[in-house]
């Protein structure tokens, strides 16, 4: 298998006026073809910016971006509009990103007009396709996106995100804005249509048990960079880096009668605005010591498993 | 106050419409639950169910003209609060009950100190003199977590956990009796909703609050409550005790919700779904509301009224086919 995404090194720094804030800061990790890597992270730790600065829906500070081991970080002007073609990617929000002035049927559209590949006929066939593809009734094609309710709206953002059988598409948050019985719809519609189309996936959210049900990695960002990253089973068996530890021990359990040891971590998030070297979770660490005060690299203390923790491999044990 | 029955609130058949351009709104449709000093009930259902309606009926603040309450009662310590006078209710709201909401970012005052936020309401409900409301207040923001030093900072100082945390404190600053908590920690982070959520429960059991606690997250049910209601189209559909819903979940929209949780299924690649929509609140299907997505329909299902089950004597539901 070869990845089809490949990251090396990336940062993201958007400068604010009180200094450089750190949204992505060296982070790197590869996506093999048809696989879904999960990223997971609270608000602020950079996972959408990370998403978002892959498929150049924002430019990024340095480092490179691979796709099938093309070089693409400063594609620009047409290229750039044929890469978008390749990379697409569904919001969190299916009530503020479609246009509300468009009907369903226009917005699948508008991908494949702005593409002009297809004639007229072949467009409407096409969004007719779509539709029935993610279970949007064809009723509904001239309907705007207000009278639709949340989970066929987002199906409405997979079909545009579709639309020009993209290879890699990024889920920011996809179901986080939807009810449980709908997340769940939406979750198997994900997953049939990477099976029938070969996707790639990039699924970030900060649901834990929504990414170990549909990733086959999973990668834990903190304030910026990638804390912890493996296969998703063994990251769910056994985590390296504390923060993991606790993010996964937070998350309330529906087993009454076995309830997780919760670690309840003290403090919160520190800024990324021209962040001190060091770990930058050590602050809230239960395990921090002198080693944290310098920078600490992501290695590979098992299998594909890796981990930036100078005390993971004395805590593993 | 009433000694005899120890419940401290008992809502009875309440019915609540909306009107919205000449078409009605049922947002509640007969739900009656009672609450025991110190209990906490967890109120469960997707969005448009109707819980925050229940939250919002119980602290009378529904909007006047769109909202009317059709039936029911509303019993806290034995007295009716639908039958209270506005000016009444002033001195319920804060006292006796107070409410939390989903979004700490909007319930505070931006441009008043947080500290004095907290005071304002010890000061209006308790003969106090400034002096002592503000030591009152710093002692509610110490048993909240935050340091006295930022009683005098504005909330776009505080981040959303701290927020939400300041919400708090206002809402317990006159030991009210019980507390509604819609959504208490939606909008916050897991590692942040674990802090605040262990801080709920600490200050709960050293005020002995009741709490009516809205949420869609079973997780956050199995954590805090003893009871759970599980609301469908404006009507409990099941209720009993956590131990009733998590083990022995009876009614089949109970057991949808569970399935479709991916932790739940692990092991297994689909996830279980409930077909279909929530049903419109303004035009409900008649009979059983969940029969058009319910996969044990029978004809009967269809129509007429759905009788309350008693499936032990603290676990009842409403569906035809158990």
């Amino acid at each position: 298998m070869s990845a089809l995404i490949e990251v090396k090194n990336l940062k993201k720094y958007f400068s604010t006026p009180d200094g450089a804030l750190h949204a992505v800061d060296d982070v790197s990790f590869g996506i093999e073809k048809t696989h879904t890597l999960g990223v997971v992270g609270e608000s602020g730790c950079g996972k959408s910016t990370l998403g978002r600065t892959i498929i150049h829906l924002l430019d990024s500070t340095s480092g490179q971006i691979l796709l099938d081991g093309e070089d693409i970080t400063d594609v620009k002007g047409k290229k750039l509009h044929r890469l978008h073609e390749r990379m697409q990617i569904v919001f969190q929000d299916p009530y503020s990103s479609l246009n509300p002035r468009m009907t369903i049927e226009d917005i699948i559209k508008e991908p494949l007009k702005h593409s002009g590949r297809f004639s007229k006929a072949e467009l409407g066939e096409k969004v007719e396709a779509l539709m029935e593809q993610c279970g949007i009734e064809q009723r509904l094609c001239l309907s705007y996106p207000h009278e639709l309710d949340g989970g066929r709206r987002q199906r409405v953002g997979i079909a545009r995100a579709l639309a020009l059988d993209p290879d890699f598409i990024v889920c920011d948050e996809p179901v986080s804005a939807l009810d449980v019985s709908i997340q769940a719809q939406i979750l198997n519609l994900l997953m049939d249509l990477q099976e029938q189309e070969g996707l790639t996936l990039m699924f970030i959210t900060h649901d834990l048990s929504v990414v170990r049900h549909i990733s086959n990695h999973i990668a834990v960002m903190y304030l910026g960079q990638m804390v912890e990253k493996g296969p998703a089973e063994a990251l769910f068996q056994k985590q390296l880096h504390p923060y993991t530890k606790a993010l996964l021990s937070a998350v309330p359990s529906i087993d009454i009668h076995n309830p997780s040891k919760r670690i309840v971590l003290k403090g919160e998030l520190t800024s990324p605005i021209n962040p001190k070297p060091g770990c930058r979770f050590a602050k809230r660490c239960l395990y921090a010591c002198d080693k944290c005060k310098q920078d600490q690299e992501l290695t590979e203390l098992e299998p594909d498993h890796f981990v930036s923790c100078c005390r993971a491999a004395e805590l593993s044990e | 106050m009433a000694a005899k029955d120890e419940k401290l609130l008992a809502v009875e058949d309440l019915v609540v419409e909306y009107t919205s351009g000449g078409s009605v709104i049922h947002a509640v449709n007969g739900v009656s639950f009672d609450l025991r000093q110190g209990e906490t009930i967890g109120l469960v259902g997707e969005t448009g169910a109707g819980k925050t309606t229940i939250a919002k009926t119980i602290m009378r603040i529904l909007p006047a003209e769109q909202a009317t309450v059709k039936n029911g009662r509303i019993l806290l310590n034995g007295e009716n609060l639908l039958e209270k006078k506005e000016a009444e209710m002033l001195d319920v709201r804060g006292k006796q009950i107070s409410m939390i909401f989903q979004d700490p970012m909007t319930a505070l005052n931006p441009v008043m100190s947080v500290g004095s936020q907290i005071a304002e309401v010890i000061a209006l409900h308790s003969e106090v003199t400034k002096k002592e409301a503000e030591e009152r207040a710093l002692e509610m923001l110490r048993m909240v977590g935050i340091t006295e030093e930022r009683y005098d900072e504005f909330p776009f100082q505080f981040s959303g956990g701290m927020k939400q945390r300041i919400v708090i404190a206002i809402a317990l600053a006159c030991n009210p009796m019980l507390l509604l908590a819609d959504e208490p920690t939606t909008a916050l982070d897991v590692t942040i909703q674990a802090q605040v959520l262990e801080m709920i429960n600490d200050l709960k059991a050293k005020l002995n609050t009741s709490l009516v606690l809205i949420t869609h997250d079973l997780g956050v049910v199995a954590e805090m409550c003893d009871k759970v209601a599980v609301v469908y189209a404006g009507r409990i559909v099941e209720m009993g005790s956590k131990e009733d819903i998590f083990d022995h979940p009876s009614h089949p929209y109970t057991k949808g919700l569970f399935h479709s949780l991916p932790s739940f299924v692990l092991g297994e690649k689909r996830l279980h779904v409930i077909e279909g929509m929530p049903p419109d609140p303004s035009n409900l299907p008649e009979g059983c509301s969940f029969h058009p997505r319910c996969p044990y329909v029978t004809e009967a299902c269809r129509s007429g009224e759905v009788p309350n089950k008693e499936l032990t004597p603290s676990h009842y539901c409403r569906c035809r086919c158990i």
